[in-house]
């Protein structure tokens, strides 16, 4: 190695301690199934395997948003059932809202079809579902809908919304706390990957997009992503 | 919807003992009775020659030898998996792309590590349940009636939508196989215009390509090695396409682009040793030839002709005064390892012999030549070997100053 980068040295230490989470929930798993699931030491364990996938799906976040900001992914799009897929999404997730005591469901037309790439999406959804968890009071939303050309998939929580700053670090009293300065540029960062998910989808010219909504069903924010189809 | 799963049988492929366990009991606990493990890809070809499975479900990285993407293509091209047999690649985040981007060869499904045992059972499940809905067609595909194949695909269309795409695919690629070129070019064209899809730009390259017409099915093939570095095979393509044109220099330069992406294909370097050998790049030749007889110890695509044409790269060698002193010693020891592996393939040890024959004839190396021929007939009085041909016999005999071997005999 020439000259440090610092960018390859990050992808490479996530990648190895993504492995160490892996092992971790492995661990976790084997763990688990020494007791009944009625056993507080199983939903003790429950929990610790829920924040581990969280770790890693923070991960695989900076995982893709580095290989997307550095143009080294080839997206690979197929065509998928839009409600198993979002049901499948709420199933990964459910443990998580649990824990925090939020309702987490989809919306879906059952007869949708989509085109996307399936591990961006999933990413992206999880990412902005622990960003809803954060602002969310007992509900967290998953929709989808063909809107014209694009396929739009949106993350609505029933928090306090973006135009009352849930993407700059609403519902934290000292600003000056390091942790809540962290905690917005993560939500930053976290909107600027759904961006980049969006706009490396193109077809026929047209390329994705983000939008910043208010969630007409819960009341608090929701983020849009727009797919062309 | 729950599988019962106690009458089906199910391949682990893990290299990792923790994982291999751990994926195990997830398996049983899910009611799989019937559970074969291997911990390489060899042994995984090994099981899969011998029984069928219903659930494969292998680990991309399955350490030193063949990866899981390199298993799947062989088990595929060989059809050691049947279609109505489920495939699950189990990778990491960073090894997904690899096998996602393989266009021509791909798995059934896919889970990424880590994964909770929930989320298996969940994935396992949509995927047996697609090939319920699909089963028609494979199992049309697997008896190689890819007319039923197609009114299948139809069929299964009406009820399941979103499996248009996978649908279109089957259907593309039995026209393929049905030489119905123009009937493949035009599904795969639609498909094309509403998206442009990586299997329908690679069906439609390859149906141009079958019915010659290279410069419609050449662009095609280049697109796609730019637009997914991952498609290596793309390159493979393009490189017939270009020998197809007679442009073996384009064709040997992709070649060796490929290889250099995925040197582990032994149909590749095979494919790059015969093209160097026509070309008389005997260098190229010798060295594409060696790494396909080392990646064929463990491969279905093993045969002795590779042994023999690594060989004949070092006669191409001789004949033209170019063989290196430290050439020779690698003929020598290549051709003493044939030797030993060949010991009941009186076939392949024949033409070890006349191989190393020609090449001592071709440096004048009488004695040598000689004392190889002395062998031979040895070999052939104990049965290991087979006699020489007529035309080698008759050519060779009065050089080297001896009775012919067919004499002898008599």
């Amino acid at each position: 190695m020439n000259k440090l980068d610092i960018g390859t040295l990050l992808a490479s230490l996530i990648h190895e301690s993504k492995n160490t989470v892996g092992h971790l929930m492995f661990q976790t798993q084997t763990a688990k199934s020494n007791f009944p699931p009625s056993d507080t030491m199983y939903e003790q364990l429950d929990n610790i395997e829920s924040d581990l996938k969280r770790l890693n799906d923070c991960w695989v976040e900076y995982l893709y948003l580095y290989k997307l900001a550095s143009n080294g992914y080839d997206i690979q799009c197929d065509t998928y059932a839009v409600d198993d897929f979002l049901d499948e999404q709420v199933f990964v997730l459910k443990p998580s809202a649990k824990e925090h005591k939020i309702g987490l469901t989809f919306i879906c037309d059952a007869n949708l079809i989509g085109i996307f790439d399936e591990r961006l999406l999933i990413s992206v959804i999880s990412t902005g579902f622990y960003n809803a968890l954060r602002f969310a009071h007992k509900q967290i939303i998953f929709k989808a809908e063909k809107v014209d050309h694009f396929l739009v998939i949106s993350i609505e929580d029933d928090g306090c919304g973006f135009d009352n700053t849930e993407d700059d670090g609403c519902g934290f009293d000292n600003t000056e706390d390091e942790g809540s300065v962290l905690t917005e540029y993560n939500t930053s960062l976290g909107l600027h990957f759904a961006e980049l998910t969006a706009k490396a989808h193109s077809n026929n010219k047209q390329h994705g997009y983000i939008e910043k909504a208010s969630s007409e069903t819960l009341g608090g924010a929701s983020l849009k992503i727009y797919l062309p189809q | 919807m729950t599988t019962d799963y106690s009458k089906q049988k199910a391949l682990i492929i893990e290299d990792m003992a923790e994982a291999r366990i751990l994926q195990k009991k997830m398996l049983t606990d899910f009611g799989f009775v019937d559970i074969d493990v291997a911990m390489k890809a060899e042994t995984a070809i090994e099981l899969l020659k011998s029984r069928r499975y219903d659930v494969v479900f292998s680990d991309y990285n399955l350490g030193n030898g063949k990866d899981g993407q390199q298993l799947l293509e062989e088990v595929r091209h060989s059809e050691l998996i049947p279609n109505t047999s489920s495939y699950l690649m189990v990778t990491a985040e960073t090894s997904i792309e690899m096998v996602m981007g393989a266009i021509e060869y791909q798995p059934d499904g896919y889970i990424t590590k880590p994964f909770s045992q929930a989320l298996l059972q969940r994935r396992l499940q949509k995927l047996i349940e697609t090939k319920i809905k699909l089963y028609d067609v494979n199992q049309a595909l697997d008896n190689k009636d890819y007319r039923a194949a197609i009114k299948a695909a139809d069929e299964a269309l009406k009820t399941y939508p979103y499996l248009e795409s996978k649908c279109t695919r089957i259907k593309g690629d039995c026209y393929l196989e049905l030489k119905e070129y123009d009937q493949a070019i035009e599904l795969f064209s639609e498909a094309m215009a509403d998206r442009k899809m990586p299997w329908a730009l690679f069906g439609l390259a390859k149906a141009y390509f079958f019915k010659d017409q290279y410069d419609e099915a050449e662009p095609r093939f280049r697109q796609l090695t730019l637009d997914n570095r991952f498609f290596v095979n793309a390159y493979d393509w393009l490189a017939k396409c270009l020998l197809k044109q007679n442009k073996k220099e384009e064709a040997h330069a992709t070649l060796l682009e490929a290889i250099e992406k995925s040197p582990k294909a032994i149909l590749r370097q095979m494919e790059l040793g015969r093209l160097s050998m026509e070309m008389g790049n005997y260098d190229v030749a010798e060295g594409a030839y060696r790494k396909a007889v080392f990646l064929g110890r463990y491969s279905v695509h093993n045969h002795y002709s590779i042994t023999i044409n690594h060989l004949k790269t070092f006669l191409g060698m001789a004949e033209n005064g170019q063989l290196q002193t430290k050439q020779l010693d690698s003929f020598q020891s290549s051709v003493a390892r044939a030797q030993k592996r060949f010991m009941h393939q009186p076939e392949a040890k024949a033409q070890v012999y006349q191989t190393e024959i020609e090449l001592y004839l071709a440096l004048n190396d009488l004695q040598r030549a000689t004392l190889s021929f002395t062998a031979w007939n040895k070999d052939i009085s104990s049965n290991s070997a087979l006699p020489p041909p007529k035309e080698f016999e008759a050519a060779c005999a009065p050089l080297l100053g001896i009775e012919s071997v067919g004499d002898s005999n008599e």
